[in-house]
């Protein structure tokens, strides 16, 4: 009975072709449109958790306090943790490492070639907290970091912009007219959250940084510290024992609030993820709109069709066709209607998604809600627009129905 | 009981077994305000297999609706209606779907064919009802159609093919579930004289065969086909007889006839 009942419905939407197409299309363009942004949505997720996962996991940063100017709260305030601070860490209870970076803006020089680079005076443990690995060369030491050794390790966008082809380990370039020795190259690591290039990096001593860059002028403070736990579970007790530390030596009484700031890596994912999932979340919320669109579209269709065809319901009636059968006939109807509009919607919207992803360079999922999302429509819009025609078809009285012209 | 039957115009060989026996049926409809009509007033009669009947009256007769009880579409407001000995007045809609795709064949006026669909698909349609597989459906399409002569038409659209061919068409599709009896409303309405004589001798015909047919026509030649005639007007029976002695005579004296077994039967009571 249910292949029956699907064969009468596809033949009767069948002999109106582009009707059957015109009302399809609100379905489709709404379920291309909801996997289209879903995808979105996943790809920005995706890229989130894929850069963190680049600055290292188990990570604590410790940073300046706020800034707070007759009672009103500002931004970040100036550097307050010294290098000596971030030393004293690295004693502390399941602590792994620390680092801590003082940063620059600089034009980096080689021959005829030149670019603008962030530089990084920082400790050797920089490559582990900030999860980077050499790819050729090697890092500085700890003993370049105490000399003031004028060494420099360089990511792979500098490489491409100063050496093109040429093996750049042992080559000198320039940073603010001072010659600086490559000895390492930082392997790739692909764009940051914010579409920044995390490549365009230059990696040396912090002692080097402020004798040559900074000339020796502002004191020791660290732009930003990375203690880096030996696990997630112990990253809050060892968060605590920084702050308690950092209090003690910064003789911060009771009362008075931190003049440094300590955050979570764990946290701050799970923010911007969040920020994301609800971004995603908005955006397949407008795109649905289209799809109760698309819905009235095909419940005013089904309707016309009652209207047109009462004489042939009559007829169905007469001849033995139980108020059942011809309620199922018409929301199937509906529903292979919202069925195919759903499914060539999906494709639709993942080609879509793809082509925008190769069009923008990012790697777009192709994502099983994809899939979900266009069945759970396709039936519940079908069923949704199907029933109130479908009822109404149920309803009509053979005999009137005959009579109808 | 031979009596009756005379009356009927049965031929001897039928069999005793009435299709239709139509006990008391009365048809009131209600509307608001507490007003009602009338329609169908103690009407009584039986039509025995093989019979050809023609149900005729004048326009607003009640014809129409006798003919939609008749044909399970519509329920009596009182009375019972046994079609082949089952008491088809008191039953749910579902159940007198299943009875009109089992039992009864319909031919309309306007033949009512689905225009998108082809001949045998119209032909076969009761057919999808009764749970038939798509192969034998189409094998008894195409029987029927060679028994209403349209042999190779089964493709066809029913834009395609004439009036008369099209009712043809419904002929055959009323007559695919073996019914036991066919109802047609008006079946040469819509058609030229000469088509309707052809339609016309192919119930004769099919009457032959041994189908009981009931024709609803206000059409005097048309009812001429028919052996029996049964004659509605204000809501009753007011002619119950053989066509061929029906005259404005005949109907008064049946009147006065059944005046008659009214009376006799209050005397008895």
């Amino acid at each position: 009975m249910i292949y029956q009942i699907l064969k009468e419905a596809w033949i009767s939407i069948g002999a109106y072709k582009l009707r059957t197409f015109l009302t399809m299309l609100g379905i489709l363009i709404g379920v291309a449109a909801v996997v289209m942004m879903v995808s979105a949505g996943q790809a920005v997720q995706n890229e989130i958790t894929r850069t963190f996962d680049s600055m290292g996991t188990n990570l604590i940063l410790i940073g300046p306090g706020q800034t707070v100017k007759g009672g009103v709260r500002g931004g970040r305030g100036k550097p307050t943790v010294t290098f000596d601070d971030m030393d004293s860490l690295a004693s502390l209870k399941d602590v792994e490492t620390i680092s801590y970076v003082v940063n620059a803006a600089v034009q980096a020089v080689y021959g005829s070639n030149n670019y603008g680079v962030s530089v990084y005076g920082t400790t050797p443990d920089y490559l582990n907290v900030g999860n980077w690995e050499i790819e050729q060369g090697s890092m500085f030491t700890e003993r370049d970091m105490k000399s003031g050794k004028a060494y420099i390790v360089i990511g792979q966008t500098l490489v491409n912009e100063l050496f093109g082809l040429q093996n750049p380990i042992g080559k000198v370039i320039r940073l603010k007219g001072q010659p600086f020795t490559v000895i390492g190259v930082l392997k790739e690591k692909g764009d940051g959250m914010m579409g920044d290039d995390q490549d365009n990096i230059v990696l040396m001593p912090v002692t080097t940084l402020r004798q040559r860059i900074h000339s020796g002028f502002r004191p020791e403070y660290a732009n930003i510290g990375f203690v880096k736990a030996v696990s997630e579970d112990k990253m809050e007790a060892v968060a605590n024992r920084i702050e308690y530390q950092l209090r003690a030596r910064h003789r911060l009484k009771d009362g008075v609030e931190n003049d440094f700031s300590v955050r979570l890596m764990t946290e701050m994912v799970e923010k911007v993820r969040n920020v994301g999932f609800i971004l995603s979340l908005l955006l397949a919320a407008i795109a649905s709109i289209s799809l109760v669109v698309g819905s009235i579209g095909i419940m005013n269709m089904m309707l016309v069709s009652v209207t047109e065809r009462t004489r042939e319901i009559g007829t169905r009636k007469a001849l033995g066709a139980p108020n059942r059968w011809i309620m199922f006939q018409f929301l199937t109807e509906s529903i292979l209607i919202s069925f195919m509009g759903s499914f060539i919607g999906m494709i639709l919207g993942i080609v879509l998604s793809q082509v925008g992803g190769v069009i923008l360079g990012k790697e777009v999922p192709i994502s099983l809600w994809s899939v979900i999302i266009s069945v759970v429509v396709a039936i519940v819009v079908g069923i949704v627009s199907g029933l109130m025609p479908a009822l109404k078809a149920m309803k009509l009285d053979p005999i009137e129905a005959l009579r109808y012209q | 009981m031979l009596q009756k039957n005379k009356l009927n115009g049965l031929s001897a060989n039928t069999v005793q077994k009435p299709v239709i026996e139509v006990i008391d049926i009365c048809k009131t409809y209600f509307m608001s305000g507490g007003l009602s009509q009338s329609v169908l007033k103690n009407i009584n009669f039986k039509i025995f297999t093989g019979e050809f009947v023609a149900i005729m009256g004048p326009s607003g007769s009640g014809k129409s609706t006798l003919m939609n009880i008749l044909g399970c579409l519509d329920r009596p407001t009182s009375g019972d209606y046994l079609l082949s000995g089952d008491n088809v007045a008191k039953k749910d809609d579902t159940a007198l779907a299943r009875v009109r795709g089992q039992n009864i064949g319909f031919v309309f006026q306007n033949f009512n064919l689905l225009m998108k669909r082809t001949i045998a698909d119209n032909v076969s349609l009761p057919l999808i009802y009764q749970n038939v597989s798509e192969a034998e459906r189409r094998e008894r399409a195409l029987k029927m159609l060679e028994k209403v002569g349209l042999t190779g038409y089964a493709d066809r659209l029913p834009s395609q093919i004439s009036g008369g061919m099209q009712q043809r068409v419904a002929i055959a599709r009323a007559l695919i579930n073996n019914p036991s009896i066919i109802f047609a409303d008006e079946p040469t309405g819509n058609l030229d004289s000469h088509t309707s004589d052809e339609i016309m001798n192919l119930f004769t015909l099919l009457n032959k065969q041994g189908i009981t047919v009931v024709l609803v026509t206000h059409e005097e030649d048309v009812a001429d086909y028919a052996d029996r005639m049964i004659k509605i007007t204000d809501g009753r029976v007011s002619y119950d007889g053989l066509r061929k002695s029906y005259q404005a005579g005949a109907e008064l004296a049946y009147q006065e006839q059944v005046k008659q077994k009214t009376f006799v039967e209050r005397e008895a009571k």
